[in-house]
C-alpha cells in the first residue's frame, strides 16, 4: 500500500484568479482537493460602521463601494430600503429609469463574469471581448452621471437626473449591438471544446446544497431552483415587464456560465420594454432636506447580479441610521466554495471560484 | 467535428485583427470627458460664492475644510477652500448642494502625484495663481 499524506497549499491573497484579495487554504491529497477554506478580510473597510456616522443621504456613496462592478444595484437596494422606512413614494418614471440602469449594470457585471472566467481558464483573448463591450455600458453611465464605476445615481426618492435624449440613443445603440456581442462570445467561448471540457460536470452544486447554504442569484438558478426576486417579490415596477428566468439543470460550472449568458438577453428585453413604455412625469419625489425616518427597522431585498442584496436598517428617529446591516450575496455564495471544490483537481478551484463570481469589496464590506 | 469550435474562435479573432482599432494611443491622444464628468480639482467661483458652507456639510467624508472671514462691511468671504482630494469620494454632493452653482470640476483626470500632501490644495489659492498668470 502506498501511504499518502495530505498537505496544505495557500492560494492567494495575491493571485490573479481570486478576483481581488482572497486567500484560499487548500488541503490537498496529491492533486485532489480535500478541503478549501476561504480566508477573507483583506479588503475590510468597516463600511457598516462608517454608515452609522453619516446621514441617510451621505451613506449612498459608500454603497457604491461594496460591489463595485454593479454599483447601480447596490444604490437601488439601499434607496428602496430607506424609502420603505421613510414611506416615500417613488414616481413611476424614476422607477422605470432605475430598472433600465439596474439591468444595464447587470449586463455589465455578467460581461465581467464572462471575461474573468475566460482569463481564469487561460483564454486571454476571451477576456478582451466582453471587457471591450462593457466599456460601451460604462460610456453610457459616464454620460449619464459622470462616473464609470461609483455612480451614486439612484437617490433616495428617485434618480439624480432625468434621461437625456443622447443617453437614450446610446442605450438603443448598445441594445442593437448586444445580440452580435453575445454571438461573438458564443463563437469564442461557448463553442470552444477546451472551455466545455473544463466546465462541464465540474464543481457540481445540487439544489438541496445550494438552498441549505442560502445561495441566491444565478448560482441558485443554475442548480435548477427558480427563485428570482424580480418575479417572486416584485419591486420597482418589475411586474410591468415580460421576461423569463433562465434555469440550469445540474448546477455545474457550465450551467452557471450559461445561466448568466442567457440572463444578459433577458435583461436586454426588460430594458427595451422599459424604454418603450417610459412614463412622463417627475424623476424625483419630494424628499425633505433633513431626512428623519420614524423609529423602527426595515429589511428590504432586491435582486443584484450576484443574488439577493438586502439592507437591514434600524432607525432611532434621528438623521443618521442607528445600525445598517448589509446582506451581501458574494459573501454568502462564497461559502459554497468548499463543497464545490471537494474531490476535484487544483485546476478546477480556479473555475469554481470564477463561477461563484465573488467581488471582494462586497465579501469583506 | 472535434476542434471546430477552436477554428470558429480563431476566425473571430482574425476578423478583428484586420478591423478597426478599439484602443487609443493614450498620452498623444486623449478621449474628451463628458459634460457630467466628476473628477479632478474643484473650481470655486468666488464671485458667486456666498460662503454658506453647505458644500462642506453635504460632504460624506469631511474632505472639505473651509475658513470664512467677515470683512468690515460684515460681508462673508471665503478665506481658504481646502479640498483634501485624498479623502474625496467624488460623489458630486458638494456641487449639487451649492445653492448658487459656484462649484464645478475641472475635469482633469491626470491627478496622481508622488506625495500624499500634494493631494490637498486650496481652491481660493488656485484662483489667485490663475489671476496672477492671467
Amino acid at each position: 500500500m502506498i501511504q499518502t499524506e495530505s498537505y496544505k497549499l495557500s492560494m492567494g491573497p495575491v493571485h490573479p484568479s481570486t478576483h481581488g484579495v482572497l486567500q484560499v487554504w487548500l488541503t490537498l491529497d496529491g492533486e485532489r482537493i480535500l478541503r478549501a477554506d476561504p480566508c477573507m478580510g483583506y479588503l475590510h473597510r468597516g463600511i457598516e460602521k462608517l454608515l452609522e456616522k453619516r446621514t441617510y443621504f451621505q451613506c449612498l456613496p459608500y454603497t457604491d463601494r461594496l460591489d463595485y462592478v454593479s454599483a447601480m444595484n447596490n444604490n437601488l437596494g439601499y434607496c428602496s430600503a430607506v424609502e420603505k422606512l421613510a414611506q416615500i413614494e417613488v414616481p413611476k418614471r424614476a422607477q422605470y429609469i432605475r430598472v433600465i440602469m439596474a439591468e444595464l449594470n447587470r449586463i455589465a457585471s455578467h460581461m465581467i463574469f464572462i471575461g474573468s472566467l475566460a482569463v481564469d481558464l487561460g483564454a486571454t483573448t476571451g477576456m478582451i471581448y466582453p471587457f471591450r463591450d462593457r466599456e460601451r455600458i460604462l460610456d453610457i453611465f459616464n454620460e449619464l452621471c459622470g462616473a464609470r464605476m461609483t455612480y451614486s445615481y439612484i437617490r433616495i426618492g428617485g434618480v439624480k437626473s432625468d434621461l437625456a435624449v443622447k443617453v437614450i440613443s446610446m442605450i438603443d445603440d448598445f441594445l442593437a449591438k448586444l445580440t452580435d456581442m453575445i454571438d461573438e462570445y458564443n463563437d469564442l467561448l461557448t463553442g470552444n471544446e477546451i472551455f466545455q471540457y473544463r466546465l462541464k460536470n465540474t464543481s457540481i452544486l445540487t439544489a438541496k446544497q445550494a438552498m441549505e447554504l442560502g445561495i441566491t442569484g444565478p448560482m441558485l438558478r443554475a442548480s435548477g431552483v427558480s427563485y428570482d426576486l424580480r418575479k417572486d417579490n416584485t419591486y420597482c415596477s418589475y411586474e410591468d415587464f415580460d421576461f423569463s428566468i433562465p434555469l440550469g439543470e445540474k448546477g455545474d460550472n457550465w450551467d452557471r456560465y450559461i445561466v448568466r449568458l442567457k440572463e444578459m438577453s433577458e435583461s436586454a428585453k426588460i430594458i427595451k420594454q422599459a424604454l418603450a413604455g417610459l412614463p412622463t412625469g417627475e424623476f424625483m419625489a419630494k424628499v425633505p432636506k433633513v431626512l428623519k425616518p420614524p423609529k423602527g427597522e426595515v429589511y428590504d431585498v432586491t435582486e443584484g447580479p450576484r443574488g439577493e442584496v438586502g439592507y437591514h436598517i434600524v432607525s432611532d428617529g434621528s438623521a443618521k441610521p442607528y445600525r445598517v446591516h448589509i446582506r451581501r450575496p458574494s459573501f454568502i455564495n462564497l461559502q459554497a466554495l468548499d463543497i464545490m471544490c471537494r474531490g476535484y483537481l487544483v485546476g478546477d478551484v480556479v473555475a469554481a471560484m470564477s463561477t461563484i463570481d465573488p467581488i471582494m469589496g462586497e465579501v469583506d464590506c | 467535428m472535434q476542434g471546430k469550435g477552436l477554428l470558429v474562435g480563431l476566425a473571430v479573432t482574425l476578423k478583428h485583427f484586420f478591423g478597426k482599432k478599439e484602443t487609443v494611443q493614450y498620452p498623444e491622444e486623449k478621449i474628451p470627458m463628458t459634460e457630467a464628468f466628476r473628477g479632478g480639482k474643484l473650481l470655486l467661483d468666488e464671485k458667486k460664492c456666498i460662503s454658506c458652507k453647505l458644500c462642506a456639510m453635504a460632504c460624506p467624508n469631511t474632505a472639505l475644510d473651509l475658513t470664512v472671514e467677515i470683512d468690515e462691511n460684515k460681508k462673508r468671504h471665503m478665506k481658504n477652500y481646502i479640498h483634501k482630494a485624498g479623502r474625496c469620494l467624488y460623489c458630486n454632493f458638494c456641487v449639487e448642494a451649492c445653492p448658487v452653482d459656484a462649484l464645478s470640476w475641472d475635469k482633469n483626470y491626470e491627478n496622481s502625484c508622488y506625495y500624499r500632501e500634494n493631494l490637498t490644495y486650496d481652491a481660493v489659492e488656485n484662483n489667485r495663481k490663475d489671476e496672477k498668470n492671467g
